[in-house]
């Protein structure tokens, strides 16, 4: 993989069971065009709702368990893309979600016990892809993620499931 | 190996990958037996086949169907151009379309026998995975998934861990597969199952019948799960003979590697309701009897079958509906519709102040938003999601067509009246 070790300030959204619905509501299914979906991320998550309007560029995402549980919107994915959001860390992730993800090339890394890992705002995190560790530099500590599959890496790397349809 | 689960062995049939290679938490690619798409989500799976595969044909014509059941009113221009970009396509590439008011399309692929026992079928849908009661390996998939679908009539799948559940005991009305679906909703999510595949078993499967199991199983999306499956039997291969459908009688094998084995005991359970704001916030209906609520809605993939209808008739003949409530109907398929009409149950709730709407997704789609109402109307759904502000600015709860429309008379969630009738 082109980027074996990802770095990236700390975002948190700490809350677990965020639906789709709360990450992009139905009511703008619409949407598509991805700058008009960034204002809209979390738009419907209460002490979230200014997330979208915010400069989230470059920031790795880190959330609860169940991520993304709800419908199979891709928007839901495209937001957090438009954002610039490197990668997202959550302790697990709805499996619709996670391969909605994977297919436009944004990883998710999933670390069980990320709840009782110590991550404030802002953080300097790393993540290791290779060897599945996530490391907090501002606090100098560290914890293994769930291995990531090799497949996932080679669609995340090729920028998507889209690019190799003519594989097959 | 001692031997497969159900999903394994489902996807055993469908790779490439040697049986070495199918085992829970590795990726596979599988050759879908079906893929579908809807008014929402299609035409973006359409925009994006255009844009990467222009002059392409798909995979098989035959084994794609658009099953338009979002937004059957058009009420919003924007549906009406993405409709029409359906149909265009479609007519182009000799796909057929389910248009408008046939109904909601993971029920057409049973109603109509388009998918059997074993198969695979994706759609735009995250309660694809209904189709698991039918033992068929239905999927949710995002746009990019179903546009590199359609080309390639494949896909990548995590092969999932199971959890094997033995529901232990039976239940007997009022009590109804909703208030069973919500009661395993709420011990499953308690659990854990994220991402993971549940086989049912148990007694009391025998008796449920199909529209039971698609209830049952639409739940376990709710707590994050990827599949429920009621392995297929003498029940479903009954239902597939009005097709003239023979099917195997897949289950999941004794020694398999099952990741736990769980029971749930059903012997008494009673009636149920999922309060805000989540669907597993299910609470025995005791504790919120007398909530008052202005708004109700029976329909979704979830409860929207004729006999969900009938199970609402059957409490509301004879009685009318509150006049501080709006009662709407929404049958899931156009097959349900005429069943109603026929056995006379629409005539009953029509007569009871009851409204229908044409066959499709209901409140869980944005394009009926106006089901439900503003910031004063507290709705309780038959559906399967109730996450604030999902389906109205205010309270939702999730219960039975029995609960609704008991609770439709009183104008508060309320128990039915039992009557001998």
């Amino acid at each position: 993989m082109s980027s074996e070790i990802i770095y990236g300030k700390a975002r948190k959204v700490l809350v677990d069971d965020i639906d789709t619905d709360q990450i992009f509501h139905q009511s703008l299914l619409t949407i598509h065009n991805p700058e008009e979906i960034k204002p809209h991320i979390f738009g419907n998550l209460d002490g979230y709702r200014d997330f979208g309007k915010e400069d989230n560029a470059g920031k790795i995402l880190v959330v609860g368990k169940n991520f993304g549980k709800g419908s199979t919107r891709q928007q839901a994915v495209t937001g957090f893309i438009a954002h610039r959001i490197k990668a997202i860390i959550g302790a697990s992730f709805g499996p619709i979600y996670y391969s909605n993800a994977v297919n436009a090339g944004l990883l998710l890394i999933e670390v069980s016990e990320i709840a009782n890992f110590s991550i404030e705002e802002n953080d300097e995190l790393e993540i290791d892809v290779t060897q599945s560790l996530l490391t907090n530099k501002t606090q100098g500590t560290n914890i293994k993620c769930e291995r990531i599959p090799i497949p996932v890496l080679d669609i995340v790397e090729a920028g998507g499931l889209m690019s190799l349809g003519e594989k097959f | 190996m001692a031997g497969f689960t159900l999903i394994e062995k489902i996807i055993k049939k469908h790779t490439d990958a040697s049986d070495e290679d199918v085992y829970p938490g590795n990726i596979v690619w599988i050759n879908l037996d079906i893929v579908t798409a809807r008014d929402y989500a299609g035409p973006q799976v359409i925009d994006l086949f255009l844009e990467n595969y222009p002059g392409s044909k798909t995979f098989d014509s035959d084994k794609i169907i658009f099953t338009p059941d979002c937004y059957p009113y058009g009420n919003d221009p924007k549906h009406v151009k993405d409709q029409e970009k359906i149909r265009v396509f479609a007519k182009e590439h000799d796909i057929q379309v389910t248009d408008l008011g046939s109904g909601i399309g993971s029920h057409l692929l049973f109603r109509r026998g388009l998918s059997k026992p074993g198969e695979i079928a994706f759609g735009a849908d995250s309660h694809y995975n209904i189709l698991g009661a039918l033992g068929i390996l239905g999927q949710g998939a995002g746009d990019v998934m179903l546009a590199f679908a359609f080309k390639t009539g494949k896909s990548w799948i995590k092969i999932p861990e199971t959890v094997k559940v033995k529901l232990e005991g039976k239940y007997t009305w009022p009590t109804t597969s909703k208030d069973l679906a919500l009661y395993v909703l709420k011990q499953l999510h308690e659990y854990g199952i994220t991402g993971k595949a549940v086989e049912f078993y148990g007694d009391v499967i025998s008796e449920l019948t199909i529209e039971d199991r698609v209830t049952l199983c639409s739940l376990i999306t709710e707590a994050s799960g990827m599949i429920g499956f009621v392995p297929a039997d003498e029940v479903t291969a009954e239902y597939y003979k009005q097709f003239n459908i023979e099917i195997d009688l897949l289950t999941g094998d004794e020694a398999a590697n099952y990741t736990s084995e769980l029971t749930i005991n059903i012997d008494n359970l009673g009636l149920y309701v999922a309060c805000p704001p989540h669907p597993h916030n299910v609470k025995p209906i005791e504790e919120v009897v007398g909530t008052p609520i202005n708004s109700i809605i029976i329909g979704s993939c979830t409860n929207g079958s004729a006999s969900d209808i009938h199970q609402a008739a059957k409490i509301l003949k004879g009685y009318q509906i509150s006049s501080e409530v709006r009662f709407g109907i929404v049958p899931a398929t156009r097959e349900d519709f005429v069943e109603i009409n026929l056995d006379g149950d629409m005539t009953i709730i029509l007569e009871a102040g009851g409204n229908f709407f044409g066959a499709g997704c209901s409140t869980c789609a944005k394009g009926q938003y106006g089901l439900t109402g503003g910031v004063t109307a507290v709705t309780l759904t038959t559906g399967n999601r109730n996450t604030q502000g999902k389906i109205g600015p205010a309270d939702v709860y999730l219960a039975s067509p029995v609960v609704a429309a008991a609770t439709a008379i009183e104008g508060k969630i309320a128990k039915p009246i039992i009557r001998d009738d």
